[in-house]
């Protein structure tokens, strides 16, 4: 089996954002910088069809500046067998359509049997790339799935649902599929794994043919919601607390009047 | 009238004494000397390890730990029988020693006889006496072991045989010295005199008639040789071989710094496996440990993890290799002690250090810890995996953004390194310090402190990383060296001449385990820096009286001997201290220690409740500490155990801050 991960780096959502100088999107500054969430999952949904199967070939892409190798090779030590690095310095900017013409321009002549991605990246959250490399390539992409079973060449995937619903949803090769939380554990690599990952083939391309496609949207402004009021929180013993919350209530609302 | 006795009497001194005698003395020590290389094959199955360099300190070790008994003599009552006994019997070998060199050298070769005159009379006495106090020791630690059954303690078939054994030896010891005397001293009271063991034996057998004695003599003189030789034979087969393994580990112990651990080669890229979970991963000596272990349970008896109900005891643990080395060498080590007992320690070393075997257990864990983690990928929960990506992607267990961590000192006038390196000391702060709120106002106490004194102090802010420890106790070495290697470069490209750390994990860390990777700036915990200011006059503290107690934190106590400097500052400020009764280095552990600070605490009992337990016990009012984790499992622990009104847990610097 031939099987494509796409990965993003994503800076940690605990790093202290600020707005760069263009106003259109985060500075670079003071981050601290990790594999997005959702593409974990696919990563590790990935290694474990490999394990499952044994002949699988899985290739790890991912866009962006150089420093992304960092990241990718945390996929080559999860068990990723080869890595695709699109040198993209403007790979922030961009929006899905050209992330998804980049990926499909370098898989639409590889036969990938798979294609796994994130549902969604933890910083632009638009959630459209995996489904667009599907229609790029023209195969079907079932998206945010929870569970995955490969079984002789039949694929079974969960999808989530609005309001917890489940959905099984049968499909073959070629497909995509975009992970959601959920659809497993990732694994901590192994050192072995971690040292092997140092050797692996890691090639960096120049941003593939994309067809024609541009960009066709701006981001306008980038800001921090101005905040509205803030919640409260009492502290200190229970009664105290209590009588606190009472004479809140009866000077700022009407609740008790 | 001359003061000797005549040695082989009633057995004679011929060759058809001497020829079974020496007979079967070589089948006994054939056999012992065969048990031994047995034994020796197993050890050797074991990684090799140094363990033969500082002679001096070795020999000295050896010394103090065998002829002087110093770690037995640490716990009393069991500890001070042995010891007793040990010299009793010890004196016992001395005396039959020399009667073998007197009958079967210097007399049978030279006619030279020393055993007479003043020498004669000092050695019967004193070997009398010795018998009797064996006997009386061997009594006492038999009725512990049989009638008392302290709790813990595990009795088996060696046991038995041990007791029975000695008992043997001594009591025919004494009826084959009250047969002779009792037929050849009955007469010269002077000289019986100098056996009075032996002549109240004498008089209660002196009515069988010289015939019958002497026939009872003869039989129970070759009996006891007897049980002489089978004691020889068995030492290796038995318990008894603690005489030469625990013996030998006080020579063979690590000779520190301690506590610190063995770093594992990561360069080396022929390595594949790392950690132990086999018996061959393990060093020598952590196989010839299991052989030196007496099961005298001290270490159970003052672990945490055991105390509060989890699946660990060091001797177990400890015994459980043993176990496998000699019975069943291909099993897996980690299945075979299981992993709940492998993570449940904190590294806290109570039991390393009361034990009286210089047995090694922490490193144990460590070693087995590394193989699940750098091996399996595996964690005690995936809290702690979280917070291992977390150390990965931010430099702190903890998940907050790197960038943030000197937020803390915004407020105080004190700038980072990168503003400014001309500083005397740097502080480093340590994660829980720099974004823990709690410990962010320990932070800012010794700041004030240092302020207060004019110590001119820098920090690292955004650029200080988590140095490694909680990371390398659970086993992830390599995430260890990662962070290690970072800080290092950090700090030596500042040209930094002194460090201060306000967590002793840190400061153990930096002080001890980054030597290996040639870091030698002086590195010094902040009750040692802070009571040095008070005593050079340069930190003024108001004496305000108020209760307390103390706790002496793992790191700061045991792993670095440190129990003064905090109560020197405690006094300073005005503390009544009343000590709970597990102190100084036999302090119960707060359970944060091992990296355990990064794990929920599933199984039995909290140990940080316990530990607030017996600190509310003294009645005093606050909690003092020097450490961190420490203040955050008592925060924690103060709740759980609902005397949150009545003891406060702080750190020293607090207290102190609040006399300047």
């Amino acid at each position: 089996m031939n099987i494509l991960i796409c990965i993003k780096q994503v800076p940690d959502m605990e790093s202290k954002f600020k707005i760069n100088a263009e106003k259109n999107w985060y500075d670079r500054t003071d981050l601290a910088w990790r594999m997005n969430e959702y593409d974990e999952y696919a990563v590790e949904q990935a290694v474990r069809l490999k394990e499952q199967v044994g002949a699988a070939d899985l290739t790890v892409l991912c866009i962006g500046p150089d420093q992304v190798k960092e990241t990718m090779k945390k996929a080559l030590a999860m068990g990723c067998d080869r890595g695709v690095h699109i040198a993209d310095n403007d790979a922030h900017k961009r929006e899905p359509l050209e992330i998804a013409s980049m990926i499909a321009g370098f898989a639409k002549d590889k036969n990938f049997d798979i294609v796994f991605t994130g549902m969604q990246s933890q910083d632009r959250g638009s959630a459209q790339v995996g489904v667009m490399i599907a229609e790029l390539l023209a195969i079907p992409a079932v998206t945010t799935i929870v569970d995955f079973a490969f079984d002789n060449g039949a694929i079974h995937v969960k999808r989530e649902l609005e309001g917890g619903g489940r959905a099984l949803v049968k499909a073959t090769t070629p497909v995509v599929l975009t992970c959601q939380l959920g659809l497993n554990t990732p694994r901590y690599p192994t050192l072995p794994n971690i040292m092997k990952a140092k050797k692996k083939e890691l090639l960096t391309l120049a941003v593939p043919d994309m067809g024609g496609i541009g960009a066709c949207q701006e981001t306008a402004a980038f800001y921090f919601p101005e905040r509205k009021g803030s919640g409260l929180v009492l502290e200190g013993e229970l009664p105290d607390m209590a009588e606190k919350l009472i004479h809140l209530l009866k000077e700022k609302t009407g609740v008790l009047a | 009238m001359e003061f000797t006795r005549e040695i082989y009497w009633n057995v004679g001194h011929g060759f058809t004494t001497l020829a079974p005698m020496y007979g079967l003395l070589l089948v006994a020590v054939a056999i012992f000397v065969l048990g031994c290389l047995k034994r020796i094959k197993v050890y050797r199955l074991g990684q090799p390890l140094e363990r033969t360099d500082q002679l001096g300190k070795r020999i000295k070790n050896l010394l103090d730990n065998v002829c002087l008994q110093t770690k037995v003599f640490r716990v009393p009552g069991a500890g001070t029988a042995h010891a007793l006994f040990f010299w009793s019997f010890f004196i016992l070998f001395i005396g039959t020693t020399l009667i073998v060199a007197q009958a079967d050298f210097t007399d049978l070769l030279f006619g030279v006889k020393f055993l007479k005159g003043t020498f004669y009379k000092l050695f019967s006495v004193i070997l009398d006496l010795a018998g009797l106090l064996s006997i009386a020791m061997l009594s006492g630690l038999l009725v512990r072991r049989y009638l008392i059954r302290p709790e813990g303690l595990l009795t088996k078939c060696d046991d038995a045989l041990m007791h029975g054994l000695l008992f043997a030896i001594l009591i025919t010891g004494f009826l084959i010295e009250g047969a002779r005397i009792a037929v050849t001293e009955m007469d010269k009271p002077l000289l019986a005199a100098w056996s009075p063991v032996g002549l109240v034996v004498a008089n209660i057998l002196s009515g069988l008639g010289e015939a019958g004695l002497r026939t009872l003599h003869t039989g129970l003189w070759w009996f006891h040789l007897l049980l002489a030789l089978v004691f020889i034979a068995v030492i290796p087969f038995t318990k008894f071989r603690h005489i030469l393994t625990t013996s030998a580990n006080s020579f063979l112990a690590d000779l520190g710094p301690t506590g610190k651990l063995t770093t594992v080669n990561l360069e080396d890229e022929t390595t594949e496996r790392f950690g132990a979970s086999e018996l061959t991963d393990l060093r020598w000596k952590d196989i010839f440990d299991a052989d030196a272990c007496t099961l005298c349970k001290r270490c159970q008896d003052r672990c945490p993890a055991f105390a509060t109900g989890k699946p660990l005891s060091p001797m177990l643990l400890v015994n459980q290799i043993g176990e496998t080395a000699f019975n069943n060498p291909k099993a897996n080590l980690i299945d075979t002690i299981g992993r709940e007992a492998i993570w449940a320690c904190t590294t806290c070393r109570a039991c390393q250090d009361i034990c009286p075997a210089s047995i090694e257990h922490v490193d144990k864990i460590i070693n087995l810890r590394r193989n699940l983690v750098l091996m399996e990928g595996e964690f005690p929960g995936e809290e702690v995996m979280t917070a291992m990506e977390q150390a990965e992607v931010n430099g702190n267990p903890l998940g907050m953004g790197y960038a943030s961590r000197g937020d803390w000192a915004e407020t105080l006038g004190i700038k980072s390194l990168a503003e400014d390196s001309d500083v005397d000391v740097l502080y480093f702060v340590g994660c829980y310090a720099s974004f823990d709120k709690r410990n962010i106002a320990v932070a800012k106490s010794f700041i004030t402190l240092c302020q207060a004194a004019g110590v001119k102090v820098g920090i690292l802010g955004k650029e200080e990383k988590c140095c490694g420890e909680p990371m390398r106790k659970m086993g992830n070495e390599y995430l260890y060296q990662t962070l290690a290697m970072e800080t290092i470069e950090t700090i030596k490209g500042y040209g930094v001449k002194k460090i201060v750390t306000t967590c002793p994990h840190c400061f153990n860390t930096l002080a001890k385990d980054y030597q290996d990777f040639d870091f030698a700036i002086e590195v010094e915990p902040h009750p040692v820096f802070l009571d040095r200011l008070i005593s050079d006059g340069k930190l003024q503290i108001k004496t305000d009286t108020f209760s307390c107690t103390y706790h002496d934190s793992c790191y700061l106590g045991r792993h670095n001997d440190l129990y003064d400097a905090p109560r020197n500052l405690i006094r300073a400020a005005g503390g009544q201290l009343t000590e709970m009764a597990k102190t100084r280095d036999q302090a119960f552990c707060c359970s944060a220690g091992g990296g355990r600070i990064m794990a929920e605490e599933s199984i039995g009992e909290r140990i940080n409740i316990k530990r607030v337990q017996m600190a509310a016990a003294t009645g005093a009012g606050q909690l003092l500490s020097n450490c961190p984790f420490c203040l955050t499992m008592f925060e924690d622990g103060v709740k759980g155990a609902d005397v949150e009104a009545q003891l406060r847990p702080k750190d020293i610097a607090e207290i102190l801050a609040e006399r300047l």
